[in-house]
């Protein structure tokens, strides 16, 4: 919706054989100057597009992770007292069952979720907040959207 | 017939029940006239600033359910300042001194408030059946009058109003010998719900068919519900978030399994999508389904969800189901006649979740659609063509594409050429809106073949006034017009004034009307009335020659036999 698209749209119509010419039509220019054309993070018109306050509302609240199956999320993942971390793409899992079996499988020990089993490695994750919390408490549509890195926790510090 | 008695042809009128044909009847005669406003029962009052109530009361003594709407559509999109106008109070006041036996009463884009609310529950012993579409002005502690003292209530219907939430105890306020509801609609509601009032109330109402919850009632109170009223054909669900191995879950599944006669499925404002499969074993009785707020679930366990629904004849979703999803609709929802696809990312992030190919899909998989709404980011003519040749029965059709002006992406050429297909092979369309780029000559065509259309909405589009020209001289049956940033100015206006008188009302915002001309306007047609929506502080309009041709930001008028209303805030400027 930036000025440049409807500048370019404006002239390219101006080229059409079948439209009045400039100078007859009174197309105001000032039409295509209603829409800011700065940062591409502007803020969203309240008139436009026409839709209601309340969905309006309910989309700017959200903040939709457009999942197709071309984009990805990697994460760093460290197991506690090694170094050199991993990365992982966490759109490749369909939940925590196969997250849990590949990490697993990539660290070569058995690996849970959420559970105070002092004989297993536990899985953390560092959400949007900062915060070091416990896998497997939220769905997994929510936990894509707020994870940040994982860690591979040592049995004793449970 | 005039050797019938009166109550045989009364009897007769009682078959009639179309506003519109009611009104034909009336004009047939005077003693028809007479015998018919003795007999109608509902009244549909499409603006209420055209009448007012005294007048209603004297024609139609015997109503017993009034429909009053009242800001413009475009109040919807914040077009509108709140203090407009629409007030129902004076209505419910001169309702209830008249003692008329009102039973239903149903509003949209008024404002109401908790008194008005207070004395509709108190005047009508009868009063039976609420509905606010789009309103806004009161609280729940109105909601608690309307529970308290109207006994007989059945439907208390509230459509996404801004409603305060006083989070006081209204569901409570519903006596335990309140049995008698239908309708249950809060959905809109924003704060907390008493969950024990509302399970018993639930469980009194052997009735209910139809139950829409807000977000504040989570999953185990769900189950219950459905546990309390299996018979629920409309179902609103709140808050839609657990874990599936739970047990609430899992008694959600078995109520959910009984629920035989459920045919519409709205809500889930807030929702975990794998739960969503809990719905699987009754989808295949569907009729409708909206999930236009369900933006936490991604389109692929929407599709999963609609590849049950093979009765679905009304689907409201969002675009991140994609063009694959709705060509899986296309090849499931045969019986489809609605359908709208809202967008579902404001900031146009670039990512073209639904495209002309979705629509022109749909169009090819589902003959019956009828209605569409279709938000996307691109449109082509040939997409458009091919949608008009596979869909000549709408008698809906509302395009937006998301950026203003946006031509055609594959020739770049405007889209007069697309939406001129749908008009000319779409012979019953009453409503139609329009966008992308568009000249004088889209309107030429929907002037020459939109012979029913009666209701248009323009939005950045045309070149001159000739455009708004075409529309106002060939549209006969034109009765709402609605026009937004487009180039249409006094000319087009002031035309022919007589065509307003047939119409229902005319917007016009940021377009190139001058005060002078709207001056001119309101001069040549006195049943008119004329409104200038100014806001702007700085630009008080002034009577003097120069700033005649100042332009008007925002014009509203219609026609009216009541003239200048005397309820009009300071920035609106009645001519």
């Amino acid at each position: 919706m930036e000025v440049s698209n409807s500048c370019s749209s404006f002239s390219s119509s101006s080229v059409d054989s079948t439209k009045p010419s400039p100078s007859e039509s009174s197309v105001n220019l000032s039409l295509s100057l209603t829409f800011p054309s700065t940062s591409p993070q502007r803020e969203a018109r309240q008139d436009w597009p026409p839709i209601k306050s309340r969905l309006r509302d309910t989309l700017k609240g959200r903040r939709l992770l457009r999942r197709g199956d071309d984009t990805s999320l990697f994460v760093k993942v460290y197991m506690e007292g090694v170094p050199i971390g991993r990365k992982l793409d966490l759109c490749a899992f369909s939940g925590y069952e196969s997250l849990l079996e590949n990490l697993s499988h990539m660290f070569d020990t058995s690996i849970i979720c959420g559970n105070r089993d002092r004989k297993h490695h536990v899985l953390t994750y560092e959400d949007k907040d900062g915060d070091w919390m416990m896998v497997g408490d939220i769905p997994w549509d929510m936990f894509l959207e707020t994870v940040r890195r994982l860690k591979i926790t040592r049995p004793e510090r449970y | 017939m005039n050797y019938f008695p009166d109550e045989v042809i009364e009897h007769v009128f009682d078959f009639v029940t179309s506003h519109k044909d009611r009104n034909a009847i009336s004009l047939v005669c005077k003693s028809w006239y007479k015998i018919e406003r003795y007999s109608r029962q509902k009244v549909f009052i499409g603006n209420c600033y055209a009448i007012n109530p005294e007048r209603l009361l004297r024609r139609f003594p015997c109503l017993k359910s009034l429909t009053l709407k009242g800001k413009p559509h475009f109040a919807d999109f914040n077009l509108v300042p709140h203090e407009w106008g629409g007030f129902v109070l004076p209505w419910i006041e001169a309702l209830a001194r008249s003692r008329v036996g009102l039973e239903e009463l149903r509003l949209k884009r008024m404002v109401v408030t908790d008194e008005s609310l207070e004395l509709l529950s108190r005047s009508f012993v009868n009063f039976k059946s609420l509905v606010l579409v789009s309103c806004e002005g009161f609280t729940t502690d109105g909601l608690a009058s309307i529970a308290a003292n109207c006994r007989h209530l059945r439907d208390l219907d509230l459509q996404e109003n801004e409603i305060d939430d006083h989070r006081g105890q209204w569901l409570s306020c519903f006596p335990d010998t309140c049995t008698t509801l239908v309708t249950l609609n809060f959905a809109c509601l924003e704060g907390e719900t008493n969950l024990v009032a509302l399970e018993r109330l639930v469980a009194r109402s052997p009735n209910l068919k139809s139950l829409k919850l807000n977000r504040a009632v989570p999953l185990d109170a769900l189950a219950r519900l459905m546990v309390c009223a299996p018979q629920i054909v409309d179902l609103g669900v709140g808050s839609y978030e657990n874990d599936p191995d739970s047990e609430s879950y899992l008694k959600l599944k078995a109520a959910i399994k009984k629920c035989t006669l459920l045919r519409s499925l709205s809500g889930f404002l807030e929702a975990a999508p794998h739960c969503l499969s809990a719905f699987h074993p009754i989808c295949h009785n569907l009729t409708s389904l909206n999930l236009s707020y369900a933006a936490e679930i991604h389109g692929s366990h929407l599709i999963k969800l609609i590849q049950h629904c093979k009765k679905l004849q009304r689907l409201w979703i969002l675009d991140s189901i994609g063009d694959k999803g709705l060509e899986v609709v296309a090849s499931t929802c045969k019986e489809l006649q609605e359908l709208r696809v809202f967008p579902s990312d404001l900031l146009g992030g670039g990512n073209t979740a639904v495209t002309e190919e979705g629509l022109v899909a749909i169009s090819a998989g589902c003959p019956k659609l009828h209605s569409i709404l279709y938000f996307c980011q691109q449109m082509t003519n040939a997409a458009l063509v091919t949608v008009a040749k596979n869909c000549p029965n709408f008698i809906r059709f509302r395009l937006c594409i998301l950026e203003p002006n946006k031509p055609d992406h594959v020739t770049s050429q405007p889209l007069d050429e697309g939406f001129g297909a749908i008009v000319k092979a779409c012979k019953s369309l009453r409503r139609l809106s329009l966008s992308g780029l568009l000249t004088d000559q889209v309107f030429l065509y929907i002037g020459m073949y939109a012979n029913q259309l009666e209701m248009l909405s323009i939005a950045f589009a045309g070149d001159t006034d000739k455009g708004m020209l075409y529309v106002l001289n060939g549209c006969k049956k034109m009765k709402k017009l609605e026009i937004r940033d487009s180039p249409f100015g006094d000319t087009a206006l002031l035309a022919d004034v007589s065509k307003y008188e047939t119409m229902r009302s005319l917007w016009m915002s940021s377009c190139e009307v001058t005060l002078s001309g709207c001056k001119r306007l309101a001069q040549k047609a006195p049943w008119l009335n004329v409104e200038i929506i100014n806001e702007n502080d700085n630009n008080r309009m002034e009577e003097n020659g120069h700033e005649g041709r100042q332009k008007v930001d925002k014009l509203y008028l219609y026609r009216t036999v009541v003239g200048t209303r005397m309820d009009a805030p300071p920035f609106v400027w009645i001519l």
